[in-house]
C-alpha cells in the first residue's frame, strides 16, 4: 500500500495531466477502490464498470482535490462510494446524484481538518456501538447499501417520519460522541 | 428541526447530505449553503471521514486486468467520428442550428445489453458528459449525466438527427443525474444510424422547435 503522500503526490499529478502518475495511482488504489463498488453493487461487471467511472471521475476532478480537505484516501473512497449508490439506485429506480459529494469544493481547508483523518479509524464503531443496535445499523446501511429514509422506514415498519427523528436523533448523538 | 432534541449540538444537513439521505432538492440547497459557509464544509469532511472508515473492512479486489486499459481509452482515445454527419450540422448551422465549438468524441460506453445503441455525448469546453443509451426492446432512451450541467437558468434540450430530416427534439435532459425518455415506434426506427445532440436553451426548451442556443454535443448512436 502507497503511503498517504504518495497518493497525494499522484493525485496533485494527475491534475497537472500526468498520465504516469494516474496509472501509479490506479495501481494503488485500485483494488481498494474495487472492493468498494462490488461490496455495494454485488456484482463484478457493475461494480467494473462503476469502477471505470469512478477513475475518470478522479481524472477529471484531481485539480480540486487539494481545496475539499480530505484525506485522499476518503476522497477516492468517497467517489467510488457514492458513485456505486447512485448506480444501485438508478437500478431501483431514477433517483438523486450523490457525485459531486467528494468533488465539489472551492475553499481550503485548515490545519484542524487536515488532522481528522488520523484520528477517525475506528472512532465511529465506538460510537455507534454506543446506540441503539437498529440505529447504528440505519447508519450502517445508508452508507453502505444506499439505503433511503424510506428504505429503512420499511425495513424497519415505522412510520417514515419516525425512522427520520430516530435517525436525526441517533446523528445528533454520533456527532456528539465523535468530537469527544 | 423538527425534533424535541434539545442538545447543544443541534444537526445541520451535512451528515444527512454525506449519507446520501436528503432529497435532489434538498442536497442541492445543502450545496449552495456550503459554498458560502466553510465550517458546514469542514463538517461535511468531518463526517465523510469518520464514515469512510466503515469501509475499512471491506477487503481489497484485484479488477480485471483490462479495466486500466478501458478507462485510459474512455478518457484519452482520440476522436474518430463514424459518419458524415458533420457536414449535416454544419448546413444545418444556416439554418436555426448554430454550432459554437463543439467537440466531437465517441467513447464507447462499456457492458450494454446485447442489442442497445449507445452514444457518448461529450461537450469538453463545458465538462459535460452525458452517456445516452437506446433500447431497442422497450423503447426507451436512458440518459446519465457522468459530470457537467447546464448553466443557471439554462437547460439541454435532445434532439434527434436522422438523416436529412430537421432535428426532431426529444424533450429536455431530465435535471437528475439519470432519466429516460419513452420514444413512439416512428421515433424508435430512426436512432438506428441516427445522431443525438444537446443544445443549450432557455428554461422549458427551444421556443421555436428548432434548437435556439448552440450545440454543446452531439454523438452518434452506435451498437455497445
Amino acid at each position: 500500500m502507497a503511503t498517504r503522500e504518495e497518493i497525494e503526490t499522484y493525485i496533485d499529478r494527475v491534475a497537472l495531466g500526468d498520465r504516469v502518475a494516474f496509472a501509479a495511482l490506479y495501481n494503488a488504489t485500485s483494488a481498494k477502490l474495487f472492493g468498494v463498488t462490488l461490496r455495494v453493487l454485488n456484482n463484478r461487471a457493475e461494480a467494473d464498470d462503476a469502477l471505470q467511472e469512478v477513475y475518470i471521475k478522479v481524472w477529471r476532478a484531481a485539480d480540486r482535490y487539494q481545496s475539499n480537505g480530505l484525506s485522499p484516501m476518503t476522497w477516492l473512497i468517497t467517489i467510488a462510494r457514492n458513485h456505486a449508490i447512485d448506480r444501485l439506485r438508478t437500478r431501483k429506480k431514477g433517483q438523486t446524484g450523490l457525485d459531486e459529494v467528494a468533488e465539489l469544493a472551492d475553499q481550503a481547508p485548515g490545519p484542524e481538518q487536515q488532522a481528522i483523518a488520523s484520528s477517525a479509524r475506528a472512532q465511529i464503531n465506538n460510537c455507534l456501538d454506543a446506540l441503539p443496535a437498529d440505529r447504528a445499523e440505519a447508519v450502517r446501511r445508508a452508507y453502505l447499501d444506499g439505503d433511503t429514509y424510506q428504505d429503512l422506514a420499511d425495513a424497519m415498519q415505522v412510520p417514515l417520519n419516525t425512522m427520520r427523528t430516530w435517525l436525526r436523533r441517533s446523528l445528533i448523538k454520533l456527532k456528539d460522541c465523535l468530537s469527544q | 428541526m423538527t425534533d424535541d432534541v434539545t442538545d447543544d449540538a443541534p444537526l445541520s444537513a451535512a451528515a444527512e447530505y454525506a449519507l446520501g439521505l436528503l432529497t435532489p432538492a434538498q442536497a442541492r440547497a445543502f450545496e449552495a449553503e456550503m459554498n458560502s459557509d466553510l465550517s458546514l464544509r469542514a463538517e461535511l469532511a468531518h463526517w465523510q471521514e469518520h464514515l469512510v472508515t466503515l469501509t475499512d473492512d471491506i477487503a481489497p479486489v484485484a479488477p480485471p486486468k483490462a479495466t486500466f486499459d478501458a478507462i485510459t481509452s474512455r478518457l484519452f482515445d482520440a476522436p474518430k467520428p463514424r459518419r458524415n454527419w458533420f457536414g449535416w450540422l454544419a448546413g444545418a448551422a444556416s439554418a436555426a442550428i448554430v454550432v459554437a465549438a463543439v467537440m466531437i468524441v465517441v467513447i464507447p460506453v462499456p457492458n450494454p445489453t446485447s442489442n442497445d445503441l449507445v452514444a457518448g455525448l461529450v461537450g469538453a469546453d463545458i465538462g459535460l458528459r452525458v452517456d445516452a443509451t437506446f433500447d431497442p426492446d422497450t423503447n426507451t432512451l436512458l440518459f446519465d449525466r457522468v459530470t457537467g450541467a447546464p448553466a443557471e437558468g439554462r437547460v439541454f434540450e435532445i434532439w434527434l438527427i436522422a438523416g436529412e430530416a430537421a432535428p426532431i427534439s426529444l424533450g429536455l435532459l431530465p435535471e437528475a443525474k439519470t432519466g429516460q425518455v419513452q420514444l413512439t415506434a416512428e421515433l424508435a426506427v430512426l436512432v438506428d444510424g441516427g445522431i443525438i445532440a444537446l443544445s443549450d436553451e432557455p428554461p422549458g426548451g427551444s421556443p421555436t422547435g428548432v434548437a435556439t442556443g448552440p450545440v454543446v454535443a452531439v454523438a452518434p448512436f452506435a451498437n455497445g
